[in-house]
Parts: structure tokens; sequence; C-alpha cells
């Protein structure tokens, strides 16, 4: 018997340790995820997301009785759209045009067209600078949808020179 | 022997918490953008013009005049963010001193005007003079008030 072999005999035994090991503490998220899951879904259902807004840029100058602020400028006599709406929303209207020759025009587009030809290097040769002052003159029962549209109108024609009669007395 | 072995079998494991952090970031996002919403805009039928030549809403800063409608082309009230105003003389004067306030506070704000687009036009121009007013009380410039008349792009 060599040396190394009496040496191990003669050590202590080793502690036995536990055999399964530590226990691993963990976190069952499933059902946190599941809530998190249903809140989205019940978010994304109930918002009620705005459809595409867009906007017509619309300045209001100060004005000193209906003139102009500068006094040296000549004031152009404004093109009056007016705009007659008849049965709501749904039913019909009338276009009249003062200021540019008098028109009775049947729809929009007939008025954008009416618009677009007397502008200033527009294709039919016109005479109105594209910031000559249009003003859109609804009656008091037409209804908004049938204003907007002529505002669009001039807007589309090239004006950027247009207002809303503000007195509807 | 290497010592890839003696580590045992790899256990895939997917980390969820970047993505249960992202999910709560979008529920609050929905909320907070839910209840911005309802703050500014009332629920009402924009007018749809064919061909809108209109553009998009810019940075700029800005107040929300709603025309709220009623029936048969009348109207119930104005509202200016959450502040309700009647359809009168004097609701008008309140909405004016409110607006003075925010031009007062914001001279570059522009309006933003939403109305019905069966309201008839004698409630809408009201608001026209009133936001004139406001920005000439407030000193704004001689640009004056800058609106936006607000309307649905059905083509976009």
């Amino acid at each position: 018997m060599n040396t190394m072999q009496q040496h191990s005999e003669l050590e202590v035994p080793p502690v036995r340790r536990r055999v399964r090991g530590t226990t691993s503490i963990g976190l069952n998220l499933t059902s946190m995820i599941d809530v998190v899951f249903l809140l989205l879904v019940y978010f994304l259902v109930a918002t009620d997301f705005t459809q595409s807004e867009e906007v017509y840029r619309l300045d209001l100058p100060e004005r000193i009785d209906g003139l102009s602020i500068d006094p040296f400028e000549l004031d152009d006599e404004p093109v009056r759209i007016i705009v007659q709406g008849i049965g709501g929303p749904d039913g019909d209207y009338r276009l009249q045009v003062e200021g540019a020759g008098a028109a009775n025009l049947s729809n929009f587009e007939s008025l954008y067209d009416f618009l677009a030809a007397r502008r200033l290097d527009g294709l039919g040769g016109g005479f109105f600078a594209t910031d000559h002052p249009l003003l859109v003159v609804p009656s008091p029962q037409t209804p908004w949808s049938y204003a907007v549209g002529a505002f669009n109108a001039a807007v589309r024609a090239g004006y950027v020179n247009i207002s809303f009669e503000e007195s509807t007395s | 022997m290497s010592s890839i072995f003696k580590r045992g079998p790899a256990r895939p494991q997917a980390n969820i918490t970047p993505m249960i952090d992202v999910t709560f970031l979008l529920i609050v996002f929905f909320v907070l953008v839910s209840q911005i919403v309802d703050l500014e805009n009332v629920d009402m039928e924009l007018p749809a013009p064919d061909q809108a030549a209109t553009r998009l809403p810019g940075d700029e800063p800005r107040a929300v005049v709603n025309v709220v409608p009623g029936v048969d082309g009348r109207i119930s009230g104005y509202r200016l963010g959450s502040r309700r105003f009647d359809p009168s003389p004097a609701g008008l004067g309140q909405l004016r001193d409110a607006l003075v306030d925010l031009y007062q506070a914001t001279p570059v704000m522009r309006v933003n005007l939403r109305a019905d687009r069966g309201t008839d036009y004698r409630w809408v121009a009201p608001v026209l003079q009133v936001v004139r007013q406001a920005a000439g009380l407030a000193d704004v410039g001689l640009d004056g008030a800058r609106l936006n008349l607000v309307v649905i792009r059905e083509d976009a």
C-alpha cells in the first residue's frame, strides 16, 4: 500500500449535497399577456378613428368698414358667388356669379370652369389675377356643404383671395 | 470532449419583456389619443366636396371650434375644446373672449372650424365674425385671423 492510498482512506467523507438542486422561481406571464392583448383589442375596436380630415386655409385680414387696410391700395370689386341651397344638404342649389359677367351656373363643376376661364393666364385668356378677391355669399339657409362646395371650386380654379360673406342679415 | 457538450443541450427561450413593454405603450397611446380626439372633435358629418383642393393640416398651434349640429340645419351650440357656448349673442361673446385669451397666449394660432354639412350657413357665419373680432382684439397683426375650414377628403 502506497502512501497515496493510505491518505485517501483516512480522509473524511464529503458532505452529501441535495440532489434536487435549487428551486427555480418563475413568473407565469401567460395570463397577463392574455389580459394585455384583450385590452389592446378593446381599445383598437373602441377607438373612433378620425377620417382623413383636411383643410382649406382661409385668412381673415383686418378690415375697416369693408375696405382694405392699405390706404394706398385700390380696392378691387370682388367677384360675388351667390349660393342658394334648397331642400337641405341632399337637396338642390343655385349658383350665380356677379362681377365677372353675370352668370347662372348649374353646378360646382361649371362654376370651376367659369372661374378658371376668367383667371389671368388661365386657358380662357381671362383678366382676373389669382389674388383678385372672390366673395362666397351663401344665403342664410344654405347648408354648409354647398358653401364649401363653392369655396372649393374657387380654390381649384387657382384663386387665393377667397372669403365668405359674414353678414347673413 | 469539448466543453460544449458538458453544459447539456441548449434550451431556447423567448424574451418577451420587450413585447410586453411595446404592448403597454400601445395601450397607453390609444387611451390618450382617443381622449384627445373626443375632447377636440364633436361627432358630425363634415362636408366632403368633390375633387377637394384641400391640404393637410400643418403643425401650427391650433384651436378647434366645433359648430355642434342640431336638427333641421339648426345647431345646439358651439364648442371650443371642452367648453360649450350657447348659440346666442351672449354665447358668441363668451366664445370671442375665450378666443382672445388663446390668441394672446399664442398669436400664431390657427382656428380649425368644424361644421356639419347640413348646418345652415346662418349659424356658421357668426363664428367667422367672432374669430376675426378676437384676432383684432388680441392684436395679432395685420394678417389677421387664420382659419382652417375642416372637411373630409374622401378620395384621399
